[in-house]
């Protein structure tokens, strides 16, 4: 037996050798980094129109397309608590349900007849539409935008068929763990009946007419609430023509909507649990509410997240996927928004016998982040990351007008993007610390498990995280 | 009616004029003429197409290799591979290259007599299984106190790589990354190492991870357990049955020896196809190529796949009972992509199950309120060797399985009796062109389609030739492939049927 095992060890160790026996010769300290090429930072036009509407126009003719982004204010937390899925299907069938000129199946003809896309949607703070064609069509493109938005058919079956589709959805909603997880995490968050987290049932289905979508789309899409986003080949005095020709007579809207509802939230420990038998791993959320994006620290928090757990030199990564090999997917945010606060949180995908494993280790990251310094290494790693990649927020047009259009909706300054950066590049490792501190709360954590509980390493009561409480995902009927 | 009427005129005339601007719209010719190619002589292919708007580069090292190429009894190795690409080189990744051999050959030794005891199954020694497993975990800790994490992953990251990733595929592997445009000569630095003297340290780490994996992408999702059935009953020779990332116990029987091998195997430069788009100038490219490249010696330029499929004698069918909601999917053999019914199968596929205006959808989404989704597509679930032409479905709620299966087979009929309209063909043809068009915004997507074109048929302007092979296809063209391949014999269906739990 002892011979077997010298044999084993000497063949593998001279196949490792041989492996490594060719000329060393790479030295990556010898290579030199010209200094990059000025981003030419493209030069938009804005307009606002009498009604309101404000136009961002940005001419780009290296290809024969034409693109635009409406984004509308108002959203699905907008609509009534027992309508819920008002907002989604009034987003959707913008679009899908025709509009006074076309009828769903001639516009559905004409758009792919042009090799055009045109979609339109709905999310929980603002609504919108997307449109791509050929610029041969410089004139439709507007029309299409203008039908769309100022004149939804929101014709009768298409209305009926999306019906079909989100009941269809509710009862494939229990169909992936994951979705299980982020869904019912968003709640333990939120509330249950929060905008920010409630979903659809039959019931509030059930309770939506197509004259609620009508009446719906009436109250926020109006002037006053879009920006619209036009680039590509185009000359700009010709598209503003066009754009006041189609919009320039849209009246004005009177009411004014709801702000966007604040969340009351109180820092607990709680542990959410769903029991699902044939489940092969388990789907793991943990964290609590974050933060609002123009907190004085956000920049701080921006290199707190790429030291915990964004990337694959975050330590999250580091430590439960590398070294215990416990998981292919981890991570670990702290989220911000303008319009309503963010959330703090980390995921794992892990085999059920590594759960409590995989939460304890990121717990123990998350509460390392408050007690050490990062080392240097560390530091200047996770700064690295956002400000040698910082040319790629300017990688695209679209993206540098889209990005306009949401600093303007806002009222951040212009050189917000600029200034954040200039923040990243002063952050100290005790400006992280300090960050971590006052942001993060490994000891009043919410979280949600997914999995098969017979095949658990320990207990979840042995997670010392608050009360355990089982939920029930049955669908409603 | 009247308005309907008008409607369908405007859109006749729309297409007309859209018709006659093919070709003028977009002049492909003068971006096919910025691209540039060269060879070097140990056979590594490169594929440059500059472009300066923006200070920053996409690059794709694209290897002729996939899981059709996994070894018998190491299924999922290609991927397997592809992880282990990431752990470095024989100096990137460790703080004491030396002693790491030592402790590396030790785990191997330990897992070599491990794997041996656990192959006996029942018959195995259990205290020595017992023992062996805890050395195992013991070398395995001693190996990592000398690994410097993800190291070769931070070198890019730190200098601002944006979508660091790598996929694996029937056909191939591809390692991509996006990077500030004066960092391009650390991309062929540290891509040109990795390729030449990869340290395949963490391996036996790393199949934990990629069982995790396997967990998260196939066993704890239906469709994908679903999809792994249908592959293995549609292809009984042909590895495009088997599983991508493998099966479980093969995972657990990889030793870095038969990763190894694979790496000799297939990883040769005259295997791999770099192909760049973004700022750089192509001369500067080639001069760095030679600086680092070159020094990756040739290998044998591994065979293809013998195997060929035999012609299915009788329609297959499996039925999966499972607690999620219905699915139902099916295909039909078909060539490969270079073969000369392809464009006219693909074009079949657009109109079945493509878009809102596809047949399938039309039937079965709007109409019929069978179906919430409906889609079909030609060439997978790869496309080097013959492939399927497949339809995905998911019933609406309280519709059956069988019920979608009928109405698909109808539609597919009537395209067989009565071909398709020139007006639906002509769609196909112009959403072909837009899709090349647009296709253009985005640096990584183009590079890894210059790749891809290249790897399958041997030339990139095969991309741009996509176009004349399509509008080439006639309205008897696809009803002739729709006669040739659809047929009952050769079709292999798989259902996932909504059980309760007793049933199961």
């Amino acid at each position: 037996m002892m011979k077997f095992n010298h044999k084993t060890f000497f063949i593998a160790l001279i196949s490792l050798l041989l492996s490594g026996n060719l000329v060393y010769g790479l030295d990556l300290s010898s290579i030199e980094f010209p200094a990059l090429n000025k981003i030419e930072l493209p030069n938009i036009k804005k307009i606002q129109l009498d009604n309101g509407m404000r136009i961002y126009l940005l001419e780009d003719k290296t290809l024969p397309l034409i693109e635009a982004s409406a984004r509308i204010h108002g959203g699905s937390y907008l609509e009534p608590a027992d309508k819920v899925g008002l907002g989604d299907l009034m987003g959707d069938l913008m679009r899908d349900g025709g509009t006074q000129k076309w009828a769903p199946d001639e516009l559905d003809e004409m758009l792919e007849g042009l090799g055009a896309s045109l979609n339109s949607y709905a999310d929980v703070i603002s609504s919108g539409v997307n449109l791509m064609m050929l610029s041969t069509k410089k004139e439709l493109s507007v029309e299409l935008l203008a039908e769309v938005m100022r004149r939804p058919r929101y014709d009768e079956a298409r209305f009926e068929q999306a019906m079909i589709a989100y009941k269809s959805g509710i009862s494939r909603r229990n169909d992936n763990d994951a979705s299980i997880a982020g869904r019912e995490f968003g709640k333990m968050i939120y509330g249950s009946e929060s905008p920010y987290a409630r979903h659809a049932e039959y019931k509030t289905l059930g309770a939506i007419s197509r004259n609620d979508l009508i009446d719906f789309h009436k109250k926020i899409c109006r002037p006053d609430h879009v920006q619209l986003a036009v680039w590509g080949d185009f000359d700009t005095a010709e598209m503003l023509a066009i754009i006041k020709k189609y919009f320039g007579d849209w009246k004005k809207g009177t009411e004014k909507i709801a702000d966007f509802p604040k969340v009351d939230y109180k820092f607990d420990q709680r542990v959410g649990f769903v029991e699902r038998a044939d489940s092969k791993q388990s789907n793991v959320y943990l964290g609590h509410i974050g933060g609002n994006t123009l907190d004085p620290e956000n920049s701080h928090r921006i290199v707190m997240n790429n030291i915990l757990g964004v990337g694959f030199g975050s330590r999250l990564f580091n430590e439960v996927r590398s070294k215990h090999g416990l998981c292919y997917s981890v991570y670990g945010v702290y989220t911000s928004n303008i319009s309503y606060p963010g959330k703090f949180f980390c995921y794992v995908g892990t085999k059920g016998e590594s759960t409590i494993k995989a939460i304890n280790l990121i717990k123990s990251e998350i509460e390392r982040m408050k007690t050490e310094e990062a080392t240097e290494k560390e530091l200047k790693s996770a700064k690295d990351r956002y400000l040698n990649s910082f040319v790629f927020n300017f990688e695209s047009k679209g993206q540098i007008i889209q990005r306009m259009v949401y600093y303007d909706f806002f009222g951040l300054p212009k050189d917000f993007l600029n200034k954040q950066k200039e923040e990243v590049e002063g952050t100290t490792a005790a400006d992280v610390k300090a960050a971590a501190q006052k942001y993060l709360k490994p000891e009043a954590m919410r979280v949600i498990v997914v999995g098969n509980p017979k095949s658990f390493d320990a207990p979840l009561e042995t997670l010392n995280n608050g009360s355990i409480t089982k939920i029930d995902v049955t669908i409603p009927q | 009616m009247n308005r309907a009427l008008k409607g369908l005129f405007a859109v006749i005339i729309m297409i007309a004029a859209c018709s006659l601007a093919y070709g003028s719209v977009f002049d492909f010719s003068r971006l096919q003429k910025s691209i540039v190619e060269k060879t070097l002589p140990n056979g590594l292919k490169i594929i440059v197409l500059p472009r300066h708007e923006v200070p920053v580069v996409s690059m794709v090292t694209w290897a002729d290799v996939g899981g059709s190429d996994d070894p018998k009894g190491y299924t999922g190795m290609a991927h397997m591979f592809e992880h282990m690409a990431f752990k470095g080189t024989d100096e990137i990744g460790t703080t004491d290259p030396a002693k790491e051999v030592l402790l590396m050959a030790k785990e191997d030794a330990i897992f070599e007599q491990l794997r041996l005891e656990r192959l006996k199954g029942d018959k195995g020694d259990k205290r020595k299984l017992e023992r062996l497993e805890k050395d195992f975990e013991k070398a395995i800790a001693d190996a990592y106190a000398l690994i410097v994490p993800n190291a070769f992953s931070n070198k890019l990251e730190n200098e601002g790589a944006e979508g660091l990733n790598a996929f694996t595929s029937k056909d191939q592997t591809a390692y991509m990354v996006s990077l500030p445009s004066n960092k391009f000569e650390l991309w062929m630095a540290l891509e040109s190492e990795r390729f030449l003297r990869p340290r395949l340290r963490e391996m036996y780490r790393e199949r934990e991870v990629v069982a995790e994996e396997r967990r998260m992408t196939v066993e704890n999702r239906p469709m994908s357990r679903l999809l792994e059935e249908f592959l293995s009953t549609a292809f009984k020779a042909h590895p495009y049955g088997i599983p991508l990332i493998g099966h479980s116990s093969d995972i657990q029987n990889y030793s870095r020896s038969a990763a190894k091998d694979f790496f000799d195997k297939y990883y040769g430069p005259n295997n791999l196809t770099l192909a760049i788009v973004g700022d750089v100038k192509p001369e500067k490219v080639f001069e760095l190529a030679e600086k680092y490249w070159a020094r990756v010696p040739s290998k044998y330029k591994p065979e293809r796949v013998a195997t060929v499929e035999p012609t299915q004698i009788c329609e297959r069918t499996v039925i999966m009972p499972d607690k999620a909601q219905p699915i139902i999917l099916m295909g039909w053999h078909i060539p490969d992509e270079t073969h000369k019914d392809m464009p006219a199968l693909s074009a079949l596929s657009s109109i079945l199950g493509s878009g809102r205006t596809s047949r399938l959808y039309r039937r079965m989404v709007r109409d019929d309120k069978a179906a919430v989704s409906v889609s079909a597509f030609s060439g997978w679930p790869g496309s080097k060797y013959p492939c399927l032409s497949v339809v995905f479905c998911y019933p609406a709620q309280g519709k059956s399985a069988s019920e979608c299966d009928k109405i698909i087979l109808e539609e597919i009929e009537k395209i067989k009796n009565a071909s398709v309209t020139p007006e639906e063909l002509e769609r196909v043809k112009t959403g072909t062109m837009t899709g090349l068009i647009a296709g253009l915004k985005n640096n990584m997507g183009l590079a890894q389609n210059l790749a891809q074109y290249n790897q399958i048929w041997g030339d990139w302007r095969a991309l741009f030739g996509e176009l004349d092979r399509i509008n080439a296809v006639t309205c008897d063209d696809i009803q002739r492939v729709a006669k040739k391949y659809f047929v009952k014999t050769g079709r292999t269906l798989a259902v996932l049927e909504t059980a309760q739990e007793s049933e199961k």
